[in-house]
């Protein structure tokens, strides 16, 4: 992962550099601080009289897209198994509780912790076998396991084949508010708590040098298993929740693999590997979506395409990543780095417009 | 009785997969990238020589002539989107992570696939030549003319590249700098050139087999991830940098998904590829004639 990040001019002149470092020093020694911080403000809009409407949906739709993006990026970011196939996971989920409510009459709160369990089960069972794989045929692999799925469940009847299920008796909105940003809050205090334990110190392990993780004694198949059924119980549990929400399932939205590369995008975008960036990049990607879907019908999947391309050659380490590249950078600089001249900073300024690349 | 009549049309169907996957295997085997929009070339090719025809016609009916000759826009325009292609995008991101050449290629496929979306509607098209009807039947085994002109058109194609890449110069400079592209570089290849013309060639020949699909099969803008990961399949299955390998595949996932949907349901047939697919990838990841690539 060479960072071929030369934005550091164009930052520089954005934010001061000394700012930057205190931000992260900050988010380093107080992120729980921040994570409860965040979760107040996530509470607060309902109960400060935001009605059930369209910016509670989009508020809703966010934080959901924070947390698939967030799954992702355990297995994706922190472990550097690009999986492609993680809607399996949310699709597998949705139908569980669609299922569970409609045609046995289970409680929203039972089939909705069903969902986990088995998109969880169903991530085991299929680990086994797709996590042997690296790199291309992973990727592959995973996407292969996501259209299979969605094939399986066009063509079963108790999934209600290719024209889904039709759910009337779900609970209002803003019980589905509250439901996403808990996922969303516990699934970050999962991770942040994990990234600093031997668990997150292992995954990341494995994505640098698998071969060397597994020489140290570490039972990689064991890590990146855990890891690849965490990100399937929190997409999963979103996954049973969004049909209730949505009122209705079909094959198409519960494995929709466009989302499946918009997560990806919200990830790459905010910064992989993080906790932070992920949801970063799900809610400034959702909120460009969500623009573009009410002012331009129908372009938002060119729109999709044109950012995911635009991310990946301009910021491939995400916003995170190139900032806190040029924290970095800066600390090097301020302190001791005076002697050698770093080629990264010597020519700074010869850099494209694009790396303003707005974070929200 | 049955058996032969679908093992018959999973043939002249494969031909048509097998092409395909040709240029897929050789973008992955030169340049080194699975190239994720390549099913997105031969939807573009589809619609390229559908156009062409709709143009000179007035709709997209023609004599068989007229058809074949709108074959050669469809490569044509394919070599330069292809070229275009590797030029603009995969260029800057070959040598970094590899996930990355996936996600631009991918991000490429939606943008091509929505504005296709955009311009020409989901409705399923098809080119229609006028000796289509009636079907042949030889041996009680009922021959469709067109699925057996594509057959031909197919074959004929994945010969010429085979041709293109033993016997030019050009060809031997695409094979030497998919065995080791430094060394290419040390004799003089332009690598950058060579890449950008693999990816053009591959994605010619995609857009012609396009043009083929678009009579015996619809063409829809959203038809291209199929194509993507049948030929996927199909590479796996014959080995990267294979073409008999992937002329053999091809030929198999035609029967197997014509047997499939004949004994138990045209429904079935996706599911079945893809989770073929996934035992190929666990079973034999290197294939039946790959020696095998490092990842």
């Amino acid at each position: 992962m060479s960072a071929e990040t030369d934005d550091s001019g164009v930052l520089r002149s954005i934010l001061p550099p000394e700012q930057v470092d205190r931000a992260f020093e900050t988010c380093d020694n107080h992120g729980w601080k921040l994570l409860v911080a965040g979760a107040v403000v996530g509470v607060l809009p309902p109960l400060l009289g935001l009605e059930a409407g369209y910016f509670m949906t989009v508020l809703t739709e966010m934080y959901l897209f924070g947390v698939l993006a967030l799954s992702w990026d355990i297995v994706g970011g922190q472990t550097g198994y690009p999986s492609f196939g993680n809607m399996a996971f949310f699709g597998i989920g949705a139908y569980t509780t669609a299922i569970l409510t409609k045609d046995f009459a289970v409680a929203f709160p039972l089939a909705f912790l069903s969902a986990g369990v088995v998109a969880t089960a169903f991530a085991l069972i299929i680990g086994l076998i797709v996590l042997r794989l690296r790199g291309h045929y992973f990727a592959i692999a995973t996407l292969g396991v996501l259209l299979a799925a969605q094939q399986v469940s066009r063509n079963l009847s108790i999934t209600g084949g290719a024209s889904g299920k039709i759910l009337l008796q779900t609970p209002p909105g803003e019980v589905f508010y509250y439901v996403f940003l808990g996922i969303l809050v516990l699934e970050a205090a999962v991770i942040y708590y994990l990234s600093s334990t031997r668990f997150g110190f292992v995954l990341n392990a494995i994505r640098d040098d698998e071969a060397k993780a597994t020489a140290m004694g570490f039972n990689t198949t064991y890590y990146k298993t855990a890891a690849w059924g965490l990100a399937a119980l929190f997409t999963g549990a979103a996954g049973g929740a969004y049909g209730l929400f949505n009122t209705f399932i079909n094959p198409q939205t519960a494995y929709n693999a466009a989302w499946n590369v918009e997560l990806i995008a919200m990830a790459l975008l905010g910064g992989s590997g993080t906790v932070v960036g992920p949801i970063i990049g799900a809610f400034g990607l959702h909120t460009v979506i969500e623009i573009v879907e009410s002012y331009a019908v129908g372009w938002q999947l060119v729109l999709l395409g044109l950012a995911i391309i635009g991310t990946v050659i301009a910021i491939p380490e995400g916003i995170v990543g190139a900032l806190r590249e040029y924290a970095s950078e800066m600390d090097y600089y301020e302190r001791g780095g005076m002697a050698a001249t770093d080629e990264t900073d010597a020519e700074p300024s010869d850099d494209g417009a694009p790396t303003g690349g707005d974070p929200q | 009785m049955a058996a032969t009549q679908f093992v018959v049309n999973g043939l002249l169907v494969g031909a048509l997969f097998a092409g395909i996957a040709v240029g897929f295997a050789l973008i992955w085997g030169v340049v080194d990238i699975i190239n994720l929009a390549h099913g997105e070339m031969v939807m573009l090719g589809g619609y390229t020589s559908y156009w062409t025809l709709t143009l000179i016609t007035g709709n997209a009916e023609g004599s068989p002539l007229l058809f074949l000759a709108t074959i050669p826009v469809a490569i044509g325009a394919m070599f330069v989107v292809g070229y275009a292609l590797q030029r603009v995008l995969v260029s800057r991101v070959i040598g970094t992570d590899i996930f990355l050449t996936l996600l631009v290629t991918f991000g490429a496929s939606i943008a091509i696939q929505q504005l296709a979306l955009q311009a020409w509607s989901a409705n399923p098209r098809a080119i229609q030549v006028s000796f289509a009807n009636p079907s042949l039947t030889i041996a009680g085994i009922v021959v469709p003319k067109m699925k057996l002109v594509a057959f031909v058109g197919a074959i004929v194609l994945t010969a010429a590249l085979y041709l293109f890449l033993q016997r030019t110069r050009t060809g031997r400079a695409i094979r030497a700098v998919s065995q080791n592209p430094e060394a290419a570089a040390l004799v003089g290849i332009d690598v950058e050139r060579t890449r950008a013309i693999t990816f053009g060639v591959s994605s010619a020949i995609a857009g012609g087999i396009g043009a083929f699909v678009a009579t015996i099969l619809n063409i829809q803008p959203q038809m291209g991830l199929i194509y993507t990961l049948k030929s996927f399949v199909i590479v796996v299955f014959g080995g990267v940098g294979s073409i008999p390998g992937a002329l053999v595949g091809g030929l198999l996932l035609g029967s197997v998904e014509e047997l499939v949907a004949g004994f138990i349901s045209t429904r079935w047939t996706l599911a079945v590829s893809f989770s073929l697919l996934i035992v190929l990838l666990v079973v034999k990841p290197k294939g039946l004639f790959g020696e095998g690539v490092s990842e």
